[in-house]
Parts: C-alpha cells; sequence; structure tokens
C-alpha cells in the first residue's frame, strides 16, 4: 500500500472515487430503487394493506442500516487513509541510521568551536544524539529533584522535567528556526534540532557535576566555560551560514542568552537544597527548620493561654 | 450465498483435528504459538465438547513456566549468547509478575510505588518501541518489546531487595546501583539485538534502557 515510503503519491490523494457525496447519492439511489422493486413484488403476493405496511417498514429499516453500513466504511477508509499519510513514522526512519563511532564523535565536537567562519559548517542531520541528550537530561533533572527533595505541588516530577527539557529543546529550536528564517540563514528545521540537541551535552555534564558536588564557584565556573564552549561552537556555526552583520547578532544573540539562560535555571530551580546547606555550614546561624520549629512553639503558648483565660471566664 | 456457507464450514472441519493432536503432544512443548492456525478454530470447537477434550488451564491461558524459566536464564546470565527466538512468542505474564515483584520490594522497604512503577514503565515501553522501530531494519511489535523490557527488570528487583536492609545512598550503594543498571541494560539490548539483527549497534540501543532503567533506580534508591 506504499506505507513504507516517505514519498507523497498525490495521484492516491486526488482518487474520490465511492468517496464524494454525489457517489453516497447515487447509491442511495440505487438502493432505494432496488427496494422499493422487490416491495413491491411483495407487496403483490401477501394483503395489500398489512404488506405494504410492513415491506415500508422493513424497506426503511434495511435501506437505513446498508446506508449507514456504506457510511461507516468510507468514513473508515478515508480516516486510515490520512492516518497512513501523516502519522508515519517512517518519516524520521532516516535521522536514526547513525553508529556509535558516529555518535561519540559528534558529542565531542559540539564541545570545539570552530573557527572557520567564512564557509558554511556542516551540520549533521540526525536525531538519535539529541534526543538522547534530552532523555539523559531529564535524567540527570529528576536525580537532582530526588536528591535535594523538591516537592512540586502541582504535576510530577517526572512530567516538569520531560516538560521543561522537550519543552526547551523543542520551543527554542522552533523559535530560532523562525529567527532564521526572518534573517535569512541556510538552516533546516532538523538542522536546528539537531545543533541545539547536541548542545545540551555541556548542560549535561555541568549538570551532572554540579549537583554532586555543592559549591557555588566550581558551577560558575563549569557555565562559563563548558556552557560557553558549547555555545560558541552553535554561534559559530550560525554564524558561518549567515549573512550581514546584523542579522548574525539578532540570531547568535538570542541563541547564546537562551542557553545559557538555560543551564542558569536549570541549576538553581532544581536543586534547592544547595542554598540551605551553603549556610548551615558557614556560620553559627540557626539550620531553617529548627528557625521555623522555634516559631510554633510561641504562637501555641499564645492560644493555649487566650483558650485558657476563655474557659476561665466562662466557668 | 453459497460462498459465505462454505468458508464457515471449512475452519470447522479443520477444528475437529486438533484435539486429538493436543492432547498426543507434550506439555512442556512448544504450545499456543500465535503462529499456528488451529488455535482460532480448536476454541470454536471447544464450545459443545465435553469437559476431558479441554486442554488445561495454563496451557489456554498461554503461560508456558518452562518457556519463563528460560527466558529467566537469558537474562541472569548476562554473558550468555542469546537466542533470537525465544522473542518470537509475547509472554506478559512473567514482567507481570516481575513488576509486582518490584512494587512488592518497594513496599517491604515503606514506599508505596506502584503508580510510579506502572506510569514509567507504560512510558519507557512506548518510547522504546517508537525508537526501535525509527531504527532497525525490520519492524517490531509492542508486545515484544515490552516483553523483553519487563524480563529485564528481574535484576532491579534484586537491587530493591538489598535496599530493604541496607540504605543505597553510600558509595557502595552508588557502585552497585551502576553495576545493577548495566547488567540490566546490557541483557535488554543484548536480546534485542540478536532478535532484530541490527549488529554494532549494541551500545545504540543499551543507552536507552540505561536510561530506564536508571530511573527505576531511582525510585528504590530514594
Amino acid at each position: 500500500q506504499g506505507g513504507g515510503s516517505a514519498v507523497i503519491d498525490m495521484e492516491n490523494m486526488d482518487d474520490t472515487s465511492g468517496s464524494s457525496f454525489e457517489d453516497m447519492g447515487e447509491m442511495h439511489q440505487r438502493m432505494k430503487e432496488e427496494e422499493e422493486e422487490e416491495a413491491e413484488g411483495e407487496a403483490g403476493a401477501g394483503e395489500e394493506e398489512d404488506g405494504e405496511f410492513l415491506g415500508m417498514k422493513g424497506l426503511r429499516g434495511q435501506l437505513g442500516r446498508q446506508v449507514a453500513d456504506q457510511m461507516w466504511q468510507v468514513g473508515k477508509r478515508q480516516a486510515s487513509r490520512a492516518f497512513s499519510l501523516y502519522a508515519n513514522i517512517d518519516i524520521l526512519r532516516p535521522y536514526f541510521d547513525v553508529e556509535p563511532v558516529q555518535v561519540r564523535a559528534r558529542l565531542l565536537e559540539s564541545m570545539i568551536p570552530v573557527k572557520m567562519i567564512n564557509f558554511p559548517q556542516k551540520i549533521a542531520g540526525e536525531l538519535y544524539g539529541p534526543l538522547m541528550l534530552v532523555f539523559t537530561l531529564v535524567a540527570i533533572l529528576l536525580h537532582g529533584m530526588k536528591t535535594s527533595d523538591t516537592i512540586i505541588r502541582e504535576g510530577t516530577l517526572m512530567g516538569t522535567a520531560i516538560g521543561t527539557c522537550f519543552g526547551y529543546w523543542l520551543g527554542v529550536s522552533s523559535f530560532m528556526y523562525f529567527l532564521a528564517y526572518l534573517c535569512n540563514a541556510q538552516i533546516t528545521m532538523v538542522q536546528m534540532l539537531s545543533l541545539l540537541g547536541y548542545g545540551l551535552f555541556g548542560h549535561c555534564v555541568t549538570l551532572f557535576v554540579t549537583y554532586n558536588i555543592h559549591f557555588h564557584s566550581l558551577f560558575y565556573i563549569f557555565w562559563l566555560v563548558v556552557g560557553g564552549l558549547s555555545t560558541l561552537r552553535m554561534v559559530a556555526v550560525l554564524v558561518s551560514r549567515t549573512v550581514g552583520h546584523t542579522q548574525r547578532l539578532i540570531l547568535c544573540g538570542t541563541l547564546a542568552a537562551l542557553h545559557m539562560l538555560f543551564l542558569l535555571y536549570l541549576h538553581f530551580a532544581y536543586h534547592k537544597v544547595v542554598e540551605g546547606i551553603l549556610d548551615t555550614l558557614e556560620g553559627p546561624n540557626m539550620p531553617p527548620f529548627q528557625r521555623v520549629a522555634r516559631d510554633i512553639p510561641v504562637v501555641s503558648n499564645a492560644v493555649l493561654n487566650t483558650t485558657a483565660k476563655a474557659i476561665a471566664l466562662t466557668l | 450465498f453459497c460462498r459465505l456457507y462454505g468458508g464457515y464450514e471449512y475452519p470447522q472441519q479443520a477444528g475437529f483435528v486438533p484435539p486429538d493432536m493436543m492432547q498426543q503432544q507434550p506439555y512442556t512443548g512448544q504450545i499456543y504459538q500465535p503462529t499456528q492456525g488451529y488455535t482460532p478454530a480448536s476454541a470454536q470447537s471447544f464450545y459443545g465438547s465435553n469437559f476431558e477434550d479441554e486442554p488445561p488451564l495454563l496451557e489456554e491461558l498461554g503461560i508456558n513456566f518452562d518457556h519463563i524459566w528460560q527466558k529467566t536464564l537469558t537474562v541472569l546470565h548476562p554473558l550468555k549468547v542469546a537466542d533470537g527466538s525465544i522473542m518470537n512468542e509475547t509472554d506478559l505474564a512473567g514482567p507481570m509478575v516481575f513488576c509486582l515483584a518490584f512494587g512488592a520490594t518497594l513496599l517491604l522497604a515503606g514506599k508505596i510505588q506502584f503508580g510510579s512503577v506502572y506510569g514509567i514503565s507504560a512510558i519507557g515501553c512506548l518510547a522504546m518501541f517508537c525508537l526501535l522501530n525509527l531504527m532497525s531494519v525490520t519492524g517490531v511489535s509492542f508486545g515484544c518489546v515490552a516483553s523483553v523490557l519487563g524480563y529485564c527488570l528481574l535484576p532491579m528487583i534484586l537491587l530493591s531487595s538489598f535496599a530493604i536492609l541496607f540504605s543505597l545512598q553510600g558509595m557502595l550503594g552508588i557502585i552497585l546501583t551502576a553495576g545493577i543498571i548495566g547488567w540490566c541494560s546490557f541483557s535488554a539490548s543484548k536480546i534485542f539485538i540478536s532478535a532484530l539483527a541490527m549488529e554494532g549497534q549494541q551500545l545504540l540501543v543499551a543507552y536507552p534502557c540505561a536510561l530506564l532503567y536508571g530511573v527505576f533506580a531511582l525510585i528504590s534508591v530514594f
């Protein structure tokens, strides 16, 4: 049926025989005439009134059923045709055809900024590596949230992590593709997805290290060095594919800002205990939990006193 | 009309043959293979037959303990070469038992996480199904993916039973967790590679499996 090809066959799309309203009308008319002929033959054999009555009722029921059946089959055929055309997962198949060596090479390359920006740099249009990196980021976020006992009030930990990572990858890629379209940069959507996905490698490394070793200065060093390297790589590739100073500035500035700010956001939003632990380790301050616990007896004592007074007054 | 009656007659005639054949076959042989054409007809013919002709209950349900045991052994010996044909029958009884056992061991450790286990396994199976369909030349069915991933959950049950008595948050726990995740994903990728004939891509299949089992390990540890 051609479900395995990625090429849309326009001939089949235009084939409307048996599925348009005119044809339905024709079929309906034909069936009605056949039934009328049968009914006439039956009515002639038995009693006229009753036979006709039964015949008409039977005719209507049978005709209705057949019409409904026809419409169901037509609708089913159209739906399955549309489904096989749009939900064809085979369109994505060429982007997953990779070797482990290639993936490793591309991961390492994503941290090395290119020097030659006068010639358009090649971007591998591959989706396996970026998809795996996004899932790795989800796993690292989950790990960070679990180790810091983060409580998500409206939603689940898994849902938040998946939503954040996939939202960033797909959303920022689409936004950058839109900007690239405005700035006349030569890049396709798959290439943009691939570029941004491989750029998340730096984020994964940084977060993996800094969620386990809690030093603010270490995080800032990693943010600048590792995040900066992967941003520089993406920026260099984009610059090599764009013409004009203003356009280059817009594209690269936006990408750099979004990429670096995302890493900052991930570190501070998903690992809150870092601040509390550092505060308690630094000086003779009371730990936050004890501070909260100390307030409550004051309140409860006040409440106890007022209720005791109220009871004493009433007695 | 004649053609219709002819079509309905045929499987009934064929259906009278299998009861004798199935009684003569030994119980531990190949049972309830989906590829055999007899089973739907035999279900029809048993409708009016007597009690002695019915197959044993486990055979009718498709639960073959011998096969379950063989597949369990394949998972437990990570260095043993996997046979590609063992995954031809989609058996979800074994994985169901393993998921319940995992939930039960977590319960013994004081964590009521049956919902998380169910949700993560459903999402994980769906993601692996999409990925394997995209990466392999021949397609793969959802039942096969669910079956393989369920069987390879067995070492994770060892981890969560260890977590009942000892805390896994120290250095020993990290090493043990990493080892068990590696064991699970290695077995799963080994079975997928042999069943789908994807040589040279074992690492590419093992990594998503490792992520999935890593999430299960996260539930066990924290």
